[in-house]
């Protein structure tokens, strides 16, 4: 099930917060409408926690982390760290990396079993992202764009890319992350994925600019709704493919 | 995204038209009245303005024409192609260059005629000057006027074209003509359809080639192959489906062996731009569909082959590792629940709305802390600094201690002070203390011999040699020099009063009397009244001083303009001596 939100008149939630399987980190706002989105439709699940990194609001781009483990940048400060420690169930490791690339989010893409990284991501730091967060790490690009953690946003059921990845570049890095892959937008046609939504493996938040097709294509490829990736393909191409009069 | 809209360039005016409009705008823009009887200057400004003004609408004008007609090798390649098609592109841009080169001899005929009017040194030949420039002006644009009509006729054409962009997805539908191309389009278009151009972007290019395989549109399925055979080059790379049309009068089995030979042919050169793609060739029906407009039959299956761009990436799998979702099992159990009752959850919003609403309430961060001891939830944390717990660095009662120290150094001290005063007194005996007191008595007896000796004309060698003494003793240090008043020549005359009694006692008597007190006077403490200054005693004279520089105090502090600075005001104030008087009077103005 897809939620639709805004962060403070702004559509890009997945820059301000971060969903896994086993927490959410939440950006704090000026009002708690953001939070309590998150809170209704996960809090009696996982923890929902109030956060910020270095002082800043956009954890979502920060930091990484999946169910096994959150890998902060060398800018969280040692209250946030503890504040994190305190938050989170004591089987997700809390890591902070001494990375120059210090948006974490964005070079880092990942599900409980495969990360995707930024090309020119120390070696060292790929050492920790396999061990902090026990997953297979591959150096790839999306479409040309070294950002992956931008362009994609993937849980363990699907994942969406940027729209003008290729169908080979499609097929490849499905059978990496090993899991069905279409290409899409965000927010009305963005192609910044993962910030506009933010997604784990039964519920996803999008941007309120997000339409209704974008929203069905999420729904299905991140099969929220009982929907297999492959409907968009058999039941909604007729609603997708525009056609040129 | 570039808009490739042509309907909005401005029209371009012919040559007569444009000269008209340029000039009768200078005409009405500019003032029209000028006098023989105007200062030279101003005659010549006049008609320099003229000039200026027509020469800046002409540049305004033809600067709007080389910026809106698209230059071709800005614009997308489709349209650059097109447009070079349709008006043979050396002819376009020989038409712009035109036109810039008129825009650039314009500037310079401007240029040359002002500096000209700059010497004008009549109003007529002013105005001569001007007639020529803009007449040299008009010749310009006479000049170009077969371009400018070249050009609105090249408007005009390109006003009429589709605006298409092709940047997004496009599918191209070739053959000869009444194949069935057009009728396709009108089934398809048809079909109910939801355009939404953004959801997804891949470009790309598909080809459609229309074939009468019943021969009706009045050419052979061999005139069609030769067709195909000749532009097939240009699908290189790019989806191409073959559509055998109207299946309705002659289905695709029933066709000749030399035309299905000839199709098969067209076949497998369409597979092979699609291995060329590097795709699988394993859809051999993808490549040739059959169609009839007529009755429908295959229109659908046409369109979606045609659409088939849309990918959902499914997985092959790489290893035998299980990678298993993970959705905790309260979602499971609470879905289960949702289905049977919907239970309302009190968020932090609900909290906040009845605390005050944002910006009033503030909710608690630790709210939701994981630990053994809910109890330990409100702990001071810590503050850590390059990983070491301040805290432990805090010796807390170091303020007691430093205190502690302080009184006992001050104890030391004051002991300290103690004993140097009694080391005089008390170490001494009695005979040493006299002795004391007398080794000192010698000592400032000494100096005080010494200062004598110094100040007179015995100790000093001048005197052996034959020299006046008395200036260097006087000049001694020890002497005081006196006022610098009462050094000087007459006053010390004056003083010793046998000077004096030279003059006469009534002619001196005012001299001698100021002259006596005069240095008093010069040194009066400021506080001191002087009689005629209207104070009542000095008390009062203090406060009025006080009063005064308090005043000022103020102002000399910003720096501003007291009214004791010097002013020099304005000598000849601008509003009384420049203005017209055509008939008014010479005084006022």
């Amino acid at each position: 099930m897809a939620t639709r939100l805004q962060f403070e008149n702004s559509c890009e939630v997945g820059v301000f917060s971060k969903l896994t399987n086993a927490y959410c980190l939440v950006a704090i706002g000026g009002s708690e409408n953001f939070y309590s989105a998150f809170e209704s439709e996960l809090a009696d699940v996982i923890p929902v926690i109030k956060t910020s990194l270095g002082g800043t609001r956009i954890i979502g781009r920060l930091c990484a982390g999946n169910k096994n483990g959150l890998l902060v940048p060398h800018t969280t400060t040692d209250q946030e760290l503890q504040h994190l420690r305190n938050s989170l169930p004591d089987q997700v490791v809390v890591q902070r990396i001494e990375e120059r690339l210090s948006a974490l989010g964005n070079c880092i893409a990942c599900n409980d079993h495969v990360a995707l990284t930024h090309t020119d991501l120390d070696r060292e730091t790929e050492e920790i992202i396999a061990d902090v967060l026990g997953v297979e790490v591959f150096r790839q690009t999306i479409a040309g764009n070294i950002l992956v953690g931008s362009y994609c946003a993937f849980s363990n059921r699907g994942g969406l890319v940027h729209p003008h990845t290729s169908i080979e570049d499609l097929d490849e890095l499905s059978t990496l992350l090993q899991v069905p892959l279409v290409a899409g937008t965000i927010n009305r046609g963005s192609e910044v994925i993962a910030a506009g939504m933010t997604v784990n493996d039964w519920t996803a938040f999008c941007g309120s600019d997000t339409t209704a097709t974008e929203l069905s294509v999420i729904e299905s490829v991140f099969k929220l709704r009982e929907a297999q990736p492959t409907a968009i393909v058999d039941e909604m191409r007729k609603s997708l493919i525009d056609t040129y009069v | 995204m570039v808009q490739y809209n042509f309907k909005k360039i401005t029209v371009v005016p012919n040559g007569k038209d444009f000269i008209d409009i340029i000039l009768s705008r200078t005409q009405r823009k500019t003032p029209t009245v000028v006098h023989k009887g105007y200062a030279i200057s101003r005659l010549r400004q006049f008609y320099m303005r003229k000039v200026k003004y027509t020469q800046q609408n002409f540049h305004e004008k033809l600067s709007t024409i080389i910026d809106e007609f698209p230059r071709l090798d800005d614009i997308h390649p489709f349209y650059g192609d097109l447009l070079h098609v349709l008006y043979n592109k050396d002819h376009y841009k020989l038409a712009l260059g035109q036109i810039n080169t008129a825009r650039n001899l314009m500037s310079k005929i401007a240029k040359d005629y002002v500096k000209l009017l700059k010497y004008g040194d009549s109003l007529y030949r002013c105005k001569s000057l001007k007639v020529a420039a803009l007449g040299r002006m008009c010749t310009v644009i006479k000049r170009i006027g077969p371009s400018l009509a070249y050009l609105e006729q090249i408007r005009q054409h390109m006003a009429r074209l589709p605006s298409i962009d092709p940047n997004t997805r496009t599918m191209l539908i070739c053959g000869y003509p009444n194949v069935g191309k057009s009728s396709f389009m009108n089934k398809i278009t048809r079909a109910d359809v939801d355009v939404q151009p953004y959801a997804f972007t891949t470009k790309s290019l598909s080809m459609l080639f229309f074939l009468d395989i019943s021969g009706s549109c009045g050419y052979s399925i061999a005139q069609q192959a030769a067709l195909f055979h000749s532009i097939k080059s240009l699908f290189m790379n790019k989806p191409l489906i073959i559509v055998c049309n109207k299946t309705d009068l002659q289905p695709l089995d029933g066709i000749s062996e030399e035309d299905r030979k000839l199709v098969m042919e067209m076949k497998a050169e369409a597979m092979k731009t699609v291995i060329g793609q590097g795709s699988e060739p394993t859809n051999e029906e993808g490549v040739l569909l059959t169609v009839s407009t007529l009755t429908e039959d295959g229109v659908i299956a046409v369109k979606n082959a045609a659409c088939e761009r849309f990918h959902v990436a499914l997985p092959k799998p790489r290893d035998q590792k299980e990678r298993p979702a993970c959705i905790s099992q309260a979602v499971l159990e609470t879905k289960a629940k949702q289905a049977a009752e919907k239970e309302k959850r009190k968020t932090e919003k609900d909290l906040e709305d009845e605390n005050g609403g944002a910006g009033v309430y503030s909710a608690s961060l630790r709210k939701n802390y994981i630990l053994s001891n809910d109890e330990w939830k409100e702990d001071i944390m810590p503050e850590i600094l390059d990983g070491h717990n301040v805290y432990d660095f805090i010796d807390p009662d170091i303020l007691l201690r430093l205190e502690e120290l302080e009184r006992e150094e001050g104890l030391r001290q004051e002991e300290e002070e103690g004993d140097d005063f009694e080391m005089d007194g008390q170490e001494l005996s009695p005979e040493e203390q006299e002795a004391l007191a007398e080794i000192r008595k010698k000592k400032s007896m000494l100096i005080q011999q010494h200062r004598m000796k110094k100040s007179t004309a015995e100790s000093r060698p001048l005197s052996s040699l034959g020299l006046d003494p008395s200036l260097a003793i006087n000049r001694a240090r020890s002497k005081s020099r006196g006022r610098k008043r009462e050094r000087s020549v007459d006053r010390r005359e004056g003083d010793d009063g046998d000077a004096m009694d030279i003059y006469d006692n009534q002619a001196s008597k005012k001299l001698r009397l100021r002259s006596t007190s005069w240095s008093r006077s010069r040194s009066r403490p400021p506080s001191e009244v002087v009689p005629g200054e209207g104070l009542k005693d000095s008390a009062q004279k203090v406060n009025a001083i006080k009063l005064a520089k308090k005043s000022v105090l103020k102002r000399n502090k910003n720096a501003r303009r007291g009214e004791a600075d010097r002013v020099i005001p304005t000598l000849k104030p601008k509003h009384l001596f420049s203005g017209k008087r055509s008939i008014g009077k010479t005084q006022r103005r």
